[in-house]
């Protein structure tokens, strides 16, 4: 067969299979659609105004390292005149992030970029390794997720940015859709398909660190095309997955996926579209509430976060699928309850017939027989750190006073900001035991 | 294991009647013969609130029970049989009549007549009709639209509706948009038959991983606008009402509930599609509906729940008001919000300007845009 001609500009060799339509293009030529594609994306969704400070979300990984490049890119080539920042948070994950963080240093040379990094240890005295070591490697993930969202946040305001990108991309936010009609979370289903999040501001302080935008310029772009891109344009980025497992839900859903790719290539874009008409039909979607008015935490703080980490619902890794599962089916067995078994359960609250018709039904997302609802909730701010939050105390805080009750040697300890370095906190913590006892 | 039956739950009573030995467990519940079929029958039958019985009606409302011989239309055909029995003995009058209708696929070498006939041995007060898949281009009303699909035929003006149905067909490029396209077809026959023979409602055997199945595959195809009509009960945008009686019910429960009951129930069924668990994921002829059972196969027998819920969840969306008035997709006659037809009037897919490859003729929604081919020469599609 002879080599066949670029799709496109019809004179140059086809080197790649665009894996989002099967079109086959020469390097230039993809190199350029993706790039024009992206721009497309935001033009359309007029993401970003003249002069805007942007701020993006660099994990030193391939989606976010492509997207400072893109957009570094574009924004001369279209004269976005942005002021584009790096910013990066260290979560404090020895073998990960240390060496993902070197290749962030790099990018901002590379690109010119300003770069700011943020740990955990610095915003919340611990890091990830710390809390692993504390709470084990089940459930960690929503420690990591809850700390990141607000410490995107919490960098953005410091460095005086209103607008923080970040890298998700198509396959994140197909795989987020499928997610969450498999967990049965309508409301946050609706938030993460849409491309821009702002959180409204709970306070009149516009210095507020809880009023910052995000988006996802890349939520259209295939994950495939995003590596493709980073390889031709010789990229450097960091391909470690995080030594901390995935949740099961996210698995599962990644999982479906990309069988499903395989199957019919255009369906990642299929569920996103899917996923963003649905939106439109969840109950009380447009009620003005944005995205702020659910589970007591800001828009930015429920988005999914990168790379299969990070979602504020995975209480456990493995056995989040078969937790829910055993949940479910209590709240089945209420709601049949009636028919010859007492009621036990508080989530029934009504007369069994009417519970009966409401939960088969599912009329009325408020009676909801499903622990996580679409109830609407006053948003107000975190007592202890100011963080917008529905309840008194934020997510974050309360995590926080959890590790903190098991850590009592934590307020009198020395040079406690050092300890991302140290090699064996085990025994620092044995040492820091010995000194107070003296 | 919930839904494994037999020897298992063999040394423990019945949770329900406390009394029989249990013969298999549901929902971790260990449950006798009679106290099983009780449950997939209530289950059914408070589904069937609108067909109760009303005396001041001269004439029970009819209904369209379409059978594919699998498990779950047979079974609701038998439950619906046997709710009718005990309606007529309790009042003497009946809140529904049946009829059934068998649709042939084509190329498919089941003996429709045959298998009527011995339904309609088991279960005789009812009526039975089987039509041919291709018909749909006879019996559609509207059908200009329909057949502006395949391009080629326009200037065969007369050319049957199997050769017409085979064109069609033979010019899908992929087995998923096969699969698409051949369950949308059967659906608006199944409606035009119904509305033909005076039925108000249909009621379809769809299981809850059935049900659960459709909501990812259509999601997956781009049909999310039009979920809430593929898996809710009441009014569908055809003009008659859709039920689905065995939503609660999962389909391994109605897999034993064939084998437990009287035997000629079992001896009716007669799975067309068999084993797409088995098939080979690699394969070429893989659909996106073969995925999603697959899926929903296994999801089932460890999490039976979350099967439930994702039903029950994507019932809870919310028909857009005024959606009736919106322009109808060409092919799956779905109401396609703003009349944004195709792929391209869609953000996402980054292109600008209108939609160029369903040309004025052919109202597409995006899922099905993606299952017929491109009217453009050159472009290889999914």
């Amino acid at each position: 067969m002879p080599p066949s001609p670029c799709a496109l500009c019809k004179v140059n060799r086809a080197l790649i299979l665009r894996p989002k339509d099967h079109s086959k293009l020469c390097k230039t030529c993809f190199i350029s659609v993706f790039e024009t594609e992206i721009h497309h994306t935001i033009t359309t969704n007029a993401l970003f105004h003249r002069g805007e400070k942007v701020a993006i979300g660099a994990s030193g990984g391939k989606d976010s390292t492509v997207l400072a490049s893109v957009l570094k890119t574009l924004n001369e080539r279209y004269d976005y005149s942005l002021d584009l920042i790096l910013l990066s948070i260290d979560e404090g994950i020895k073998g990960y992030r240390d060496d993902s963080l070197e290749t962030v240093k790099r990018n901002a040379e590379q690109y010119g970029m300003h770069l700011t990094i943020l740990g955990y240890d610095e915003l919340y005295g611990w890091t990830m390794d710390q809390v692993v070591e504390q709470v084990g490697k089940k459930g960690n993930c929503t420690y990591c997720g809850v700390f990141r969202r607000q410490a995107l946040d919490r960098g953005a305001s410091r460095l005086g940015v209103k607008h923080v990108v970040t890298g998700h991309n198509a396959d994140d936010v197909a795989e987020t859709v499928l997610m969450n009609l498999l967990r049965g979370d309508l409301p946050r289903l609706s938030r993460t398909t849409s491309i821009v999040t702002s959180t409204p501001s709970a306070s009149a302080d516009p210095a507020s660190d809880t009023n910052i935008k995000r988006s996802k310029p890349l939520k259209y772009a295939y994950e495939k095309e995003i590596v493709l891109y980073a390889h031709h344009k010789k990229l450097d980025y960091f391909s470690t997955e995080c030594i901390y497992s995935p949740e099961a839900f996210r698995g599962s859903a990644r999982a479906l996926i990309k069988n499903l790719e395989r199957v019919r290539p255009s369906a990642i874009l299929d569920v996103v579209r899917s996923g963003e008409d649905m939106a439109k039909l969840v109950p009380g979607s447009d009620e003005g509430c944005g995205g702020a008015c659910s589970k007591g935490v800001s828009a930015a703080e429920e988005e999914e976060g990168e790379g299969g980490c990070g979602s504020a619902q995975g209480r456990s890794t493995g056995g989040e699928m078969a937790s829910v599962e055993a949940q479910l089916r209590q709240n089945e067995a209420a709601v049949d309850g009636h028919l010859e078994t007492e009621i036990t359960t508080k989530t029934i609250n009504g007369s069994g017939k009417q519970q009966e018709a409401c939960a088969a039904n599912g009329k009325k997302a408020k009676k909801g027989i499903v622990p996580k609802k679409s109830s609407k909730q006053v948003m107000g701010q975190c007592k202890r750190c100011g963080y917008l939050s529905s309840q008194e105390i934020c997510k974050a805080c309360v995590l926080l006073e959890g590790l903190n009750k098991a850590r009592p040697r934590n307020h009198i300890e020395v040079g406690y900001e050092v300890q991302d370095v140290s090699l064996n906190s085990v025994r620092d913590e044995l040492d820091a035991t010995s000194i107070r006892r003296d | 294991m919930p839904g494994k039956h037999l020897s298992h739950a063999s040394d423990e009573p019945c949770r329900r009647c406390k009394h029989n030995l249990s013969v298999l467990v549901v929902r971790s519940e260990p449950l006798c013969h009679d106290c099983f079929a009780r449950y997939v029958h209530t289950k059914c039958i408070k589904r069937l609130e609108s067909f109760r019985v009303h005396f001041g009606a001269e004439q029970p409302p009819r209904i369209l029970v379409p059978l594919s011989f699998g498990v779950s239309s047979l079974t609701l055909l038998h439950i619906l049989n046997r709710h009718l029995q005990t309606q007529k003995s309790k009042t003497g009058r009946t809140g529904f009549a049946i009829s059934a209708v068998y649709i042939q696929d084509p190329g498919q070498d089941l003996p429709a007549e045959h298998w009527l006939e011995k339904a309609r041995q088991q279960y005789p007060d009812h009526q039975y009709a089987s039509l041919p898949l291709h018909e749909v281009f006879r019996l559609v009303p509207d059908d200009a639209s329909l057949q502006a699909l395949v391009p080629q035929l326009e200037h065969q003006g007369n050319a049957s509706p199997q050769q017409r149905f085979a064109h069609l067909i033979n010019s899908l490029s992929s087995a998923t948009a096969r699969a698409d396209v051949l369950t949308t077809l059967r659906t608006r026959l199944i409606v035009e038959h119904a509305q033909r023979i005076g039925c108000e409602s249909i009621l379809w055997g769809d299981s809850t991983t059935r049900l659960a199945q459709r909501t990812l595959a259509e999601t997956a195809k781009g049909r999310g606008f039009s979920l809430p009509w593929h898996i809710s009960d009441g009014a569908s945008p055809f003009g008659l009402h859709f039920h689905y009686p065995l939503r609660d019910v999962l389909k391994k429960e109605l897999v034993s509930y064939t084998h437990m009951s009287e035997p000629g129930l079992a001896a009716l069924v007669h799975e067309t599609t068999p084993g797409v668990a088995q098939a080979s994921m690699s394969s070429k002829n893989t659909t996106i509906d073969d995925l999603m059972k697959q899926y929903f196969e296994s999801v089932e027998e460890n999490f039976p729940s979350i099967v439930a819920n994702v039903v029950r969840t994507t019932s809870k969306l919310e028909i857009r008001p005024g959606a009736a008035a919106d322009p109808r997709c060409s092919l799956c006659s779905m109401p396609v919000p703003g009349g944004r037809f195709g792929i391209h009037a869609w953000g996402g897919d980054q292109q600008d300007g209108q939609d160029f490859t369903s040309s004025g003729r052919n109202n597409l929604c995006h899922g099905c845009t993606r299952s017929i081919p491109k009217p453009v020469v050159g472009c290889s599609g999914s």
